[in-house]
């Protein structure tokens, strides 16, 4: 299954600067698994405590998988995930 | 600006250092004087003129009003210490000196791009409806005097700091502009393209306007459960929430609205209080003047200041060469001195550059891996834009302050510090054993500032404790919220950080401010602002008002026409202060006046002949205050007039408002 991952710039170093990349998996956290072990680094910028970091949000299609199930958000071939930095508050 | 050097405003204050008073002070800068036109002044500047007085007598500081203007284009006071030469503080319309347009309030505000910003969220080109580029053009002119005088008690020879109102409000836009214009994906928002929310401030069932706030996902999506939102709408909402205070724009999805829109508020309350989520009423200012701390706040000024320690080691000439700090390594007043800075978002690290941007060292703290801010789109050569302009001119230093060894690198860092600056969460300073105490204990030097998000009042505030200290809040809670929503016709505040920006600007005025009490009396000091207390300054005129209290001069009069036009091409913002102008301005339209309540609709075809540039000349030549509107920020950069306060780069960078001769 097939997902294609949008990276924003500032992981960019850690995937060759590519900022689109083809990835197989059944749920977000096998995405970020199999992205691990290709770009070494990039689970660290996503996951804290076995959730998606709180400053990072993910969106599957642009739902934000935090109100799916979270790193358990099931994909579907062709599916999109988009990494982007979170904005905090003034 | 050649301006005699022989007036009032120059005249010395000198006096012999046993003549001031002695510790404890109440007020910072007892013993200085401001002297200049502060009760008639132009209208061009009659705002500032007010919001100077004001500052000035909550700083105990003396006030000479002096007759003698320096005329209509330009406003100047003197700032002076019993130990240095006066420093003349020349504020002028525009920096670039050859542009002599009469402007207003609403007039820069256009011209800036601040009005393209604020009417992104309602979809209308509209001003604040506040003295926004005017209190913050007083702060800065008064901060610029305090820091050139701190530069001659260190060495320099600094007698002029100018400032336009211009730079000011460019300067309060310049994270806009960074995004507007950084080389990777810019944000381009024009008000008449966002998508208009319907959402922010909500209404609840009982016609309550109200605010929500936080900062964690988990309570948004628990709270729309509650009142029976889909998870999916809840999280279109939570991007939706996230684009404020980036983008000042929160295109909530309807359902969010109706869903609300269904209980009371003190149901939704309830609600708030099981689920983690902060809500506050959109007040007026009358009510927030009946809180019990708001006269004493509005009498003490935005800065609570506490001096309690006195060093005297290595006196010279009755000084310490701690408290003047190392020697002028530049021609900027705080060269040579050292900031620790620990904040995130926009109000610290606003006050954090602008004391770089007087020439201090600053050590900017970010959590190991770099603060997660720096990845936010839109980017500039692998930083995000919005971040960098803040932030571009720090030495970062990655610590994790929650670990001992973190906040034994940052107590070492303070040792030999001049200024440490931090926006924490209310009480997170003494969990990190980083509270004044600490640090005055190992350095009594030390100017200790704190970036309050709801009160400077060290008790705390306790009925708004308990909410997260944002912008938004602080504008609901305020009554700038309310005062905004009267004048622009919405249910709300402003998605423009207006409280973020201007608590910047008072938190780095509160330091530079106990610097120079630092250097004429060897104390060290705890300053304290809050986005609360930027609130008041913003109002002060209506605090004024409603206390009863004697005034600072006449109250600026309505102006009879304030409107925007669309023209042959772009728009163009006018008003006419009184009926001089408007009869200026009928002349050159050929209009005919029929009765003044009409007359600004019947001109809505006239403007169509030429476009907003030909008017704005014309009006020029006339002295009738307008000024084409921005409304895509990255115009500004074409902007002739505007060039001597840009830099062009990855992203249009807004340079120093300061110029010190």
């Amino acid at each position: 299954m097939s997902i294609t991952v949008h990276i924003p710039t500032i992981l960019r170093p850690l995937t060759d600067n590519q900022k689109r990349v083809e990835i197989a998996g059944l749920n977000v956290i096998d995405v970020i698994e199999a992205m691990e072990q290709q770009y070494p680094g990039v689970k660290e910028k996503l996951v804290a405590g076995g959730k998606a970091h709180r400053f990072m949000n993910i969106y599957v299609n642009d739902d934000d998988i935090r109100f799916n199930d979270g790193l358990s958000t099931r994909l579907n071939d062709g599916d999109s995930l988009t990494i982007l930095p979170a904005v905090a508050g003034g | 600006m050649n301006i005699p050097l022989d007036g009032p405003l120059n005249r010395p204050l000198y006096r012999p250092l046993d003549c001031l008073p002695g510790r404890p002070m109440d007020r910072a800068l007892s013993g200085c004087a401001i002297a200049g036109q502060l009760k008639s002044t132009s209208p061009d500047f009659a705002s500032i003129a007010s919001s100077l007085h004001y500052q000035s007598t909550a700083l105990g500081m003396e006030i000479e009003t002096t007759e003698n203007g320096s005329g209509s284009t330009a406003f100047s006071f003197g700032f002076k210490t019993p130990h240095t030469m006066p420093v003349r503080c020349n504020v002028t319309r525009w920096r670039n000196p050859s542009r002599h347009s009469p402007v207003t309030e609403n007039t820069m505000q256009a011209a800036c791009g601040l009005m393209s910003v604020h009417g992104r969220a309602s979809g209308k080109l509209q001003p604040l409806g506040l003295n926004y580029v005017s209190t913050l053009t007083a702060a800065l002119a008064l901060q610029g005097g305090i820091a050139a005088s701190i530069g001659q008690l260190r060495g320099l020879s600094t007698l002029n700091s100018n400032i336009s109102m211009g730079s000011a409000g460019l300067l309060s836009v310049a994270q806009y502009i960074a995004g507007a214009t950084a080389s990777e994906s810019p944000e381009t928002l024009l008000p008449q393209h966002t998508a208009h929310a319907t959402g922010f401030p909500f209404v609840s069932l009982d016609g309550v306007v109200f605010e929500l706030e936080t900062l964690d996902a988990g309570p948004w999506r628990k709270f729309w459960s509650a009142i029976g939102v889909s998870s999916a709408a809840a999280g279109k909402g939570w991007s939706a929430f996230l684009l404020r205070y980036a983008k000042a724009i929160s295109p909530v999805p309807e359902e969010l609205s109706s869903a609300i829109s269904k209980f009371s508020y003190h149901r939704l309350s309830q609600i708030c209080t099981s689920t983690g989520m902060a809500i506050c009423p959109v007040r007026s200012i009358d009510v927030r003047a009946q809180d019990e701390d708001s006269k004493r706040i509005w009498l003490q000024g935005p800065w609570e200041f506490l001096f309690e320690t006195n060093f005297k080691e290595n006196l010279r000439d009755g000084r310490s060469s701690r408290a003047i700090g190392d020697l002028p390594t530049g021609n900027l007043p705080l060269s040579g001195l050292t900031v620790i800075e620990s904040c995130r978002r926009i109000q610290g690290p606003l006050a954090g550059h602008l004391l770089a941007l007087l020439g201090a060292d600053v050590i900017r703290i970010e959590p190991p891996g770099g603060d997660p801010l720096r990845g936010m789109p839109p980017m500039a050569e692998g930083c995000s834009a919005r971040f960098d302009a803040l932030n571009r001119l720090k030495t970062i230093r990655e610590i994790d302050i929650k670990s001992p060894a973190g906040q034994a690198e940052i107590t070492d860092l303070v040792r030999h510090a001049d200024i440490f600056l931090h926006n924490w969460a209310p009480g997170k300073a003494v969990l990190f054993n980083l509270d004044h105490e600490d640090m005055v204990r190992i350095n009594p030097s030390l100017i200790y500032a704190y970036a309050a998000g709801w009160s400077t009042d060290s008790a705390g505030h306790a009925s708004s404790s308990s909410m997260p200290g944002t912008d938004f809040m602080t504008q609901a809670y305020s009554g700038v919220a309310r005062k905004i929503a009267e004048n622009s016709g919405t249910r709300g505040g402003s998605l423009f950080t207006v409280l973020d920006v201007l608590g910047g600007v008072v938190a780095a005025q509160g330091a530079t401010i106990a610097l120079l009490n630092r250097c004429m009396n060897n104390t060290g000091a705890r300053v304290t602002s809050s986005l609360m207390s930027a609130a008041t300054l913003l109002c002060a005129d209506d605090f004024q008002n409603l206390y009863n209290l004697p005034g600072r001069g006449a109250p600026a009069s309505k102006s009879i026409i304030v409107n925007i036009y669309i023209t042959k091409r772009g728009k163009i913002a006018v008003e006419c202060r009184d009926l001089k102008t408007l009869a200026r301005l009928a002349e050159i339209l050929d209009a005919v006046m029929y009765t003044e309540s009409d007359f600004p609709q019947c001109l809505d075809s006239l403007f169509l002949s030429r476009t907003a540039n030909e008017w704005a000349e014309i009006f020029e030549q006339a002295g009738i205050p307008s000024a084409v509107v921005i409304e895509d920020l990255a115009e500004l950069q074409t902007v002739a007039y505007l060039q001597p306060d840009l830099s062009p780069g990855p992203y249009t960078k807004v340079n120093s408002p300061w110029s010190f001769t």
